[in-house]
């Protein structure tokens, strides 16, 4: 298949091609659904998949870059391309749906062709996210990302799941019409200064606003991304949303679509609005959201009694190291935040895939009810404990790398910053050591847990490739510090050239 | 007072009671010719302005045609039991209260502006009688809204028709 | 005698649409009484076909823009877009209603010809260049559509319908009348642009000019159920058949957006400063009222016409910037709101059934697992009225307030866009109902999704997406046309 120049496109429109087959197929024959499911899931992992081959780690900007007309008179673009730091969450993104949907053969049984095809939906509106470089493109898929999240968990979510699904719809919606106020602004002051329409995020830097608006914008934005993050205070949609989604909706919650909000301070507020973000004011605030997140989200977690929404709430915590990481604003601080971005992913992805795995055995999640299951699942209690540790910093998986890179960053800036960081990982650790205490070790004391079966071959298929990745990671992270490297230097140049130019404005 | 004044306000008086009344009193028939006289007044403010064609289509059509059949209606229907029937809502007062603010914000903005007309609207005296100048500009100028008015009473026939008709069973 | 005042055949041509509709409409009327007894489902497509011709024709007098008439009708790209628009309504109203009038019996040449004629008022008002033809125009729309809301006469429901729309509908047009007689007393004219012209000298006294606006005001705010005028829409929507609630949400509501454009930035250009506060409040109440009064709504009729309520108050944001960007906001937010607030209705039509039993949100339950395909439809179209991306109610909530942040009214659109979310709520408890709860008794026996009610699904639907995804299709246009021809 020659993809030529529309690589991108391509990576994009796969789920949603497999989308419609999915849908095209007598809906009678599960087995037949879930097969064609798998094959589109993988055939969309396996087009990314030449993004690895032929990315160019030491070119500067975006590659790939496509661009159309989409609606003339707005001046809106179809424009994508990727850079390191997109590069990896549409990897990523690929590698988890498959994942997902592979991990969803056994779990789901009803209206299966719909569940695969907004799984796949789902999939592209994630994808489009990171690889739009316009910014109305980019708010379209932030929004219509919304829906098939919305009757994932709706439809095949846990008890309490209409309740969720409308949280997670009202939350985020409302976060993003803010936000669009935000673009709206930008995109006129565009217009004004330069006589052009156009919602480029590239042509969009060139604006210059007064400080005090470039403060209004930078907050309209930030409401839409901390909402998504979610940073504290916005978090609360985020235990029920976990808690009551499918296994492969809580992956891909975590795993990706939090990225969104992380991605877009990256992309977005950093680049676009340099003032607001260095100004100490927004940054201070920021960074002690983001310590009470790191903090707030390891107690919460502390106290736990279901499994799943103790993985939930350690979500919290990772993504408040994240946010600390950005706004470090250096290149420690961006280049550990990114990294850690695929980190979460691959930790928090794995463990919501065990917690799915143990859930299907067993219909509960309460911790109470489990104990000594590492006597019956020895292979899973050592996926779990990989899981565990990875989530926990330990060092040589890749947990380690992130955390690590982000506190150094912190440091930088500020002592204390990393200094109160700290005692997250510690409790981190202390959360997650003593769910494991609880659940794999000790004595079989349920009854109900002498059946419990080890990982099939199916689950193994699904766990392992995040394990290889995590120690992978874990040991050898240069090449993935590669290919962050650039995009981050032109990001901390953006930040620089501004602070230069304001001192130089300034007499 | 001059004459013409005396008579303007003598028929606005006319007009404003004479609604007042078909709104107020209780009897169907009572408010017909109520509403009868608040026409008349109207019919008689045309006249002071010089339009006598619409004086005389106010009298014979209004007062002569359709407010007759208004009564014949009435007098057919029976009526008793509507006016038994509490006449105003508990609204009442607020609505008073509403339209009597609507009066005064009326009136205080009329008294700010000094000049009632202005300038630039120039009335051209008529030439030839009014009812001629009348048609003249019905059918020149406003022939095309003169023509859709057709079309206004084939609806309003149409529906009074429909809504007439015979039950469906 | 004045020898210029004969018409020449570009003045008919540009009036064709409306002489048209007039001849199918009596045309109907007549075949009716020559049909006896016989199915009158045929009528219906007479009165599409006469529908279309009067689109094609609309269509064509675009090529020859101008006055006509003593200038009382103008065409130009606003009056064609508003021309074809309604006109498209009819069209679909015919579509939803065929069915439901035989279902209940009552299919009549009458109905169909009393939807031509509410057409031609509506086309009137679209291409109206004068306070008389407003006016006029206005009133044809207004009383065939009070026939239209108690057009099933046995029905208790319909009768209160049209007797409480019939009364506050006059009353209402009453104020328009009184405001367009001020205003000739004003300025001598009734003609949109003379109005302009001696407005602009300023000698005409504010305040009193300001009353008169004040007074037609009330009258269009009517007409769209812009707060504080929309209390008789829930009950009438309400009480009226459910196509018919579809057609008044729509097509009457859109040609007085039309008028309303059309006089506010035309005529009183002058004295924006004393209207745009107001049309700044009565937006954001109209949002207000409209959404929250909808949280609270169990039955599905009224809470589309709370929703209806609340689109208006969206486009009065667009009226609000008062620039070009936003009458192309409120032409293309007009035409998505037509096609997805009648599409929604032609659902409830079907879910209704003779005697409308089923009209409540719950009666929805598990819908998704016994109909799928009607299923399909609602959702898009409720997608749509949230305003999620890829949707034509995306583009025009995002085009009226674009143009109210480029009018520098960035509190309304904050508000405007929260609106918007709080209304997210009770759109996506459909959803709910349909996807998330178990069949109940109302969702036995489904009744087959008629042909034509499935044609007026899938035109709703589809034209939903399209202007979604392509909303250049009719953008292009409407940014064309947005400035009035004057």
């Amino acid at each position: 298949m020659n993809m030529g120049d529309h690589l991108l496109s391509w990576i994009l429109f796969t789920p949603l091609l497999g989308m419609v087959v999915v849908l095209a197929v007598p809906s009678s024959n599960k087995y037949l659904v879930r097969w064609v499911a798998n094959l589109a899931a993988l055939a969309s992992f396996l087009v990314s998949l030449q993004l690895v081959l032929r990315f160019d780690t030491h070119a500067a900007g975006f590659q790939f870059v496509e661009r159309a007309s989409w609606i003339a008179s707005l001046g809106v673009n179809y424009s994508i391309g990727v850079d390191g730091i997109s590069y990896l969450l549409v990897i990523l993104t690929t590698a988890l749906t498959l994942l997902s949907v592979l991990a969803s053969w056994s779990e789901v049984e009803e209206r299966l062709p719909a569940y695969y095809a907004m799984l796949l939906l789902l999939e592209t509106g994630i994808l489009g996210v990171f690889l739009s470089l316009d910014f109305f493109l980019f708010y379209v898929f932030w929004e219509a990302v919304l829906v098939p999240m919305y009757f994932l968990i709706g439809i095949w979510g846990g008890e309490r799941r209409l309740y969720a699904a409308l949280k997670f719809f009202l939350y985020t919606m409302t976060g993003s019409v803010l936000m669009l106020i935000g673009i709206l602004i930008l995109y006129f002051a565009h217009a004004n200064q330069f006589g052009v329409r156009t919602f480029e995020i590239a042509d969009l830097m060139r604006v210059q606003l007064p400080i005090a608006a470039e403060r209004t914008v930078f907050w309209l934005l930030f409401l839409g991304f901390a909402v998504k993050v979610p940073m504290f205070p916005f978090h609360t949609w985020l235990p029920d949303a976990h808690t009551e989604a499918p296994t492969a909706g809580s992956v891909m919650l975590a795993g990706v679509l939090l990225k969104m909000g992380t991605y877009g301070f990256l992309r977005i507020s950093l680049p676009l609005l340099p003032n607001a973000s260095q100004d100490w004011g927004i940054v201070c605030i920021l960074a002690v959201l983001s310590l009470i997140a790191i903090l707030y989200g390891a107690l919460v977690s502390l106290m736990q009694k279901d499994w799943k929404k103790l993985v939930a709430y350690s979500s919290v915590s990772h993504m408040g190291f994240i946010t600390l990481g950005i706004f470090s604003l250096n290149v420690k601080g961006l280049t550990g935040a990114v990294i850690q971005q695929i980190n979460h992913g691959i930790s928090t992805g794995l463990l919501f895939l065990l917690v799915g795995i143990i859930y299907e055995r067993r219909h509960t999640r309460e911790i109470a009810e489990f104990g000594g299951v590492a006597h019956r699942m020895p292979n899973y209690a050592v996926v779990f404990a990989i899981a565990m540790l990875s989530s926990a910093g330990l060092p040589l998986l890749n947990g380690f790398v992130g955390e690590f890179t982000i506190l150094q960053g912190a440091f930088e800036v500020n002592p204390w910053w990393a200094a109160l960081a700290v005692p997250g990982i510690v409790l981190g650790a202390a959360y997650l050591l003593w769910l494991y205490q609880r659940t794999m070790l000790g004595e079989l004391t349920n009854e109900k847990n002498r059946q419990l079966l080890d990982l099939n071959l199916r689950e193994w298929a699904v766990v392992l490739p995040l394990v290889a990745a995590a120690f992978w990671i874990g040991i050898y992270p240069k090449p993935l510090f590669e290919i962050v490297e650039k995009p981050v230097a032109q990001i901390m140049d953006r930040l620089h050239r501004t602070e230069l130019h304001q001192k130089e404005v300034q007499p | 007072m001059s004459g013409d004044t005396f008579f303007f306000y003598a028929f606005s008086a006319l007009a404003l009671l004479g609604g007042l009344g078909t709104v107020l009193l209780r009897n169907a028939v009572h408010c017909a010719l109520a509403l009868m006289t608040s026409l008349l007044g109207v019919a008689g403010l045309y006249l002071l302005q010089g339009a006598e064609f619409l004086f005389a289509v106010q009298i014979v059509l209004y007062i002569g045609g359709i407010m007759v059949l208004f009564l014949f209606v009435i007098m057919l229907v029976n009526l008793d039991q509507a006016s038994k029937l509490q006449q105003f809502g508990r609204q009442t007062p607020i609505a008073l209260v509403v339209a009597l603010a609507a009066v005064a914000a009326i009136f205080s903005m009329l008294s700010k502006s000094a000049v009632l007309l202005p300038a630039s609207v120039s009335l051209t005296p008529l030439t030839g009688g009014n009812t001629e100048t009348v048609a003249n500009v019905l059918f020149t100028d406003y022939l095309l809204p003169f023509e859709l008015v057709s079309i206004l009473l084939l609806v309003a026939v149409v529906g009074s028709v429909m809504m007439a008709g015979k039950r469906t069973e | 005698m004045p020898a210029n005042f004969m018409p020449s055949a570009a003045e008919y041509f540009r009036f064709a649409p409306e002489i048209i509709l007039t001849i199918v409409g009596t045309l109907v009327m007549i075949l009716e009484a020559m049909t006896g007894d016989r199915d009158k489902s045929s009528l219906g497509y007479v009165s599409l076909l006469g529908l279309a011709a009067a689109m094609a024709a609309a269509v064509a007098a675009n090529n020859d823009p101008g006055l006509a008439f003593q200038s009382m009708i103008i065409v130009d790209g606003f009056a064609t877009f508003f021309r074809v628009l309604v006109l498209g309504v009819g069209m679909l109203t015919i579509l939803v209603s065929t069915n439901y009038l035989s279902e209940a019996k009552a299919n009549s040449g009458d109905f169909y010809a009393l939807i031509l004629f509410s057409v031609v008022g509506q086309s009137l008002m679209a291409c109206a260049n004068e306070l008389i033809m407003i006016f006029i125009g206005i009133e044809i729309s207004s009383i065939a559509s009070y026939i239209l809301a108690g057009y099933l006469r046995d029905d208790r429901r319909n009768n209160e319908s049209a007797l409480k729309y019939f009364l506050m509908g006059s009353f209402a047009t009453a104020f328009l009348l009184y405001g367009v007689a001020w205003i000739y007393g004003l300025t001598g004219s009734t003609n949109l642009g003379e109005i302009r012209t001696v407005l602009s000298h300023g000698t005409a006294p504010t305040a009193m000019v300001g009353i008169s606006a004040a007074l037609m005001l009330v009258g269009l705010a009517f007409k769209v159920s812009a707060a504080p005028f929309q209390v008789w829409a829930p009950d009438v929507y309400q009480g009226s058949s459910a196509p018919i609630s579809a057609f008044m949400s729509a097509g009457p509501k859109a040609a007085a957006f039309a008028v309303m454009v059309r006089v506010f930035y035309t005529s009183f250009d002058s004295i924006s400063n004393q209207w745009e506060p107001v049309f700044w409040i009565m937006s954001l109440a109209t949002m207000v009222i409209g959404n929250f009064a909808a949280l609270q709504q169990r039955n599905i009729k009224r809470m589309l016409a709370y929703s209806s309520i609340a689109h208006a108050g969206y486009v009065m944001v667009a009226v609000t910037s008062h620039s070009a960007v936003g009458t192309a906001a409120v032409m293309f937010y007009l035409a998505s709101y037509c096609l997805m607030n009648i599409g929604a209705f032609a659902v409830v039509t079907w879910m209704a059934r003779d005697g409308e039993k089923f009209v409540e949100v719950d009666d929805f339950s598990g819908l998704a697992q016994k109909q799928p395909f009607v299923t399909a439809i609602l959702t898009v179209l409720i997608l749509s009225l949230v305003g999620v991306p890829l949707t034509g109610g995306f583009f025009g909530k995002f085009l009226v307030f674009k143009a109210a942040i480029d009018s520098h009214l960035m509190w309304l659109a904050i508000l405007g866009l929260l609106n918007s979310a709080v209304a997210a709520y009770y759109y996506l408890r459909v959803l709910v109902v349909m996807y998330f709860r178990e069949p109940g008794a109302s969702t036995v026996n489904l009744p087959p999704v008629a042909g034509t009610l499935r044609v007026a699904m899938l035109v709703t639907t589809l034209g939903t997406i399209a202007l979604g995804i392509f909303p250049g299709l009719i953008l292009g246009f409407a940014t064309q046309s947005s400035t009035l021809g004057k």
